[in-house]
């Protein structure tokens, strides 16, 4: 009789452990202290970044992250005089990662749009800023986007640039997830062209790989891209400590070095940033 | 006669590769060639690996243990055991793997504090909770029909014995389950271990991420078929042994029942 009691207990303690396994859990409490404070205790900065997003943020063989927001991370963690630590992100999952705290800080190449500001706390000023553009080959000289109207483009899923290219010149767009699957979709002639960012193209067209490619429509919507802390985090220590590295970086110069270490073609936005913050005194 | 089309399937797997790396040859005569690029990240995408072996390894045994229970509640006497026990192993084993992989990345916490020392959760390990559920009730199943498939005679005999219901499930019916679950079990396991790539999605960093990473790292197109084709010849050599022992097993229970 006990047996069975015991029995009746144990199954009745295992179904509760997997009900509670798939129970919804409040969503990460969050830290109600401060960050800054918080990351200087712990001696360690969490940092979604890319890791499939040359030259901005990619892997090298050795596993270690590498590229221009690897650098900046880098940065921000020596000034705090903490350790970095990389969490890769990609872009359907960088902003729920930062809002459930799995990361302080998110640098991403994460365009600065309303929608956007909403969830997360972007930084201001703007660290960096492109446009989208459409890699043709050769033999299409068109200048002109309407052209494009009704065709194909190959795109990288959930770009920002994917929905108004779509309502602006209705293209039709064939997504993929990664850039190695729409390099080779658009070398099977899968699609007319590639719609992506303005500045990689020019990376592109610079490495000789494309030579049969070209970039002859003008560049749209120049957007500037924003890094990001937790939306509560935006008005305190840490989100203004933040908007200070970045002041810093644009008037020391060394978000231009950085570009250029990357092999990326100047921006001009970078150039007016540097322009106009730096030292007025010689 | 049963090992010709597992020497074909080898054969295909290696065919895979070998012309995947032509197909990239012909494709790009310029830069290093493909194998080099794929020896330069293999330790990387091998590092990957060893983390989806780890993966279903953990989820396979936790699966386990707690489907022994929720199977052995399915065909417990009580109403009020069985009924909660059916429902859970209907229900987990119906939802797709991605939504209950989704579902424990974004729910779980990925922070613990026990006592006073506060443990974060690697978002692996919580895929691996997401693994587990649709393991735990396939496993429930598994035991579940085993147990019903011992002929009722075992349990009048064991009940003429005076044993227990406890006792008699576990030292009469479960030992003779034993030999009918395991060809399942491992079936089951493969399926697992083939699907921990959905873990990418999630952004594990297990073997399809780093290969992801690898390929947006190099930006060279002509690498992507033989990289694609060394990550599925790799799970090929993992899961074709178990596939080999499940159909031997397979054979050997037949033999059993039969002779």
């Amino acid at each position: 009789m006990t047996s069975r009691t015991t029995r009746r207990w144990a199954i009745a303690g295992a179904l509760a452990a997997c009900l509670g396994l798939a129970a919804p859990l409040p969503a990460a409490a969050q830290q109600a202290g401060d960050t800054l404070s918080r990351i200087m205790r712990e001696g360690v900065l969490k940092v979604g970044v890319r890791a499939d997003y040359r030259p901005w943020g990619f892997r090298n063989p050795a596993g270690e992250f590498v590229g221009m927001e690897i650098e900046m991370a880098k940065d921000v963690a020596a000034t705090l005089g903490v350790r970095p630590e990389f969490v890769p992100v990609v872009a359907a999952n960088r902003m729920q990662f930062l809002a459930q705290g799995q990361i302080d800080l998110m640098i991403a190449t994460m365009s600065d749009t309303a929608e956007r500001r909403r969830v997360v706390g972007i930084v201001h000023p703007n660290y960096y800023s492109s446009g989208f553009n459409v890699l043709l080959p050769k033999q299409v000289t068109t200048t002109d986007w309407n052209a494009l109207r009704g065709r194909q483009l190959c795109a990288i899923q959930g770009a920002w640039y994917n929905r108004p290219a779509t309502e602006r010149y209705g293209v039709e767009i064939l997504a993929f997830t990664g850039i190695a699957e729409v390099e080779t979709a658009l070398r099977q002639r899968r699609c007319v062209g590639w719609l992506y960012d303005d500045n990689l193209i020019a990376v592109m067209l610079a490495s000789g790989q494309w030579s049969d490619f070209h970039m002859p429509l003008p560049s749209q919507s120049d957007t500037p891209w924003g890094l990001a802390v937790r939306l509560d985090d935006l008005d305190k220590p840490w989100g203004r400590f933040m908007s200070g590295m970045v002041a810093h970086w644009h008037r020391s110069g060394k978000l231009l070095a950085w570009e250029k270490e990357a092999g990326i073609a100047e921006s001009a936005f970078l150039r007016r940033m540097h322009e106009a913050l730096k030292d007025h005194i010689q | 006669m049963t090992r010709a089309p597992d020497g074909k399937a080898a054969g295909f797997a290696l065919l895979l590769v070998v012309a995947g790396s032509a197909w990239a040859q012909a494709a790009a005569p310029a830069a290093d060639g493909a194998l080099t690029a794929l020896i330069r990240w293999a330790p990387l995408i091998g590092q990957g690996f060893v983390l989806n072996v780890l993966i279903s390894v953990i989820a396979m045994a936790v699966g386990t243990l707690l489907g022994l229970f929720l199977g052995l509640g399915q065909v417990a006497p009580s109403r009020w055991v069985a009924r909660p026990a059916v429902a859970a192993t209907q229900f987990f084993r119906n939802a797709p793997w991605l939504v209950l992989l989704f579902y424990c990345i974004f729910i779980l916490p990925f922070r613990i504090t026990l006592f006073g020392t506060t443990v974060d959760v690697p978002n692996w390990l919580r895929a691996t909770a997401g693994l587990t559920l649709p393991v735990m009730a396939n496993v429930s199943e598994i035991v579940r029909g085993a147990v019903q498939s011992v002929p009722s005679g075992q349990w009048e005999g064991a009940a003429s014995l005076a044993l227990s219901r406890r006792k008699t499930l576990w030292l009469v019916i479960l030992p003779q389950c034993l030999k009918r679950m395991l060809p399942p079990w491992m079936n089951l396991y493969a399926i697992l271990l083939m699907s921990t790539p959905l873990a990418s999605i999630v952004g594990v960093e297990e073997a399809l991420t780093m290969t992801r990473n690898a390929l947006g790292a190099e930006r060279r197109s002509e690498l992507l078929i033989p990289f694609y084709g060394a990550l599925l010849v790799a799970f090929f050599c993992a899961c074709w042994p178990i596939a080999l022992a499940t159909r031997r097993l397979e054979a050997y229970a037949a033999r059993e029942r039969t002779g």
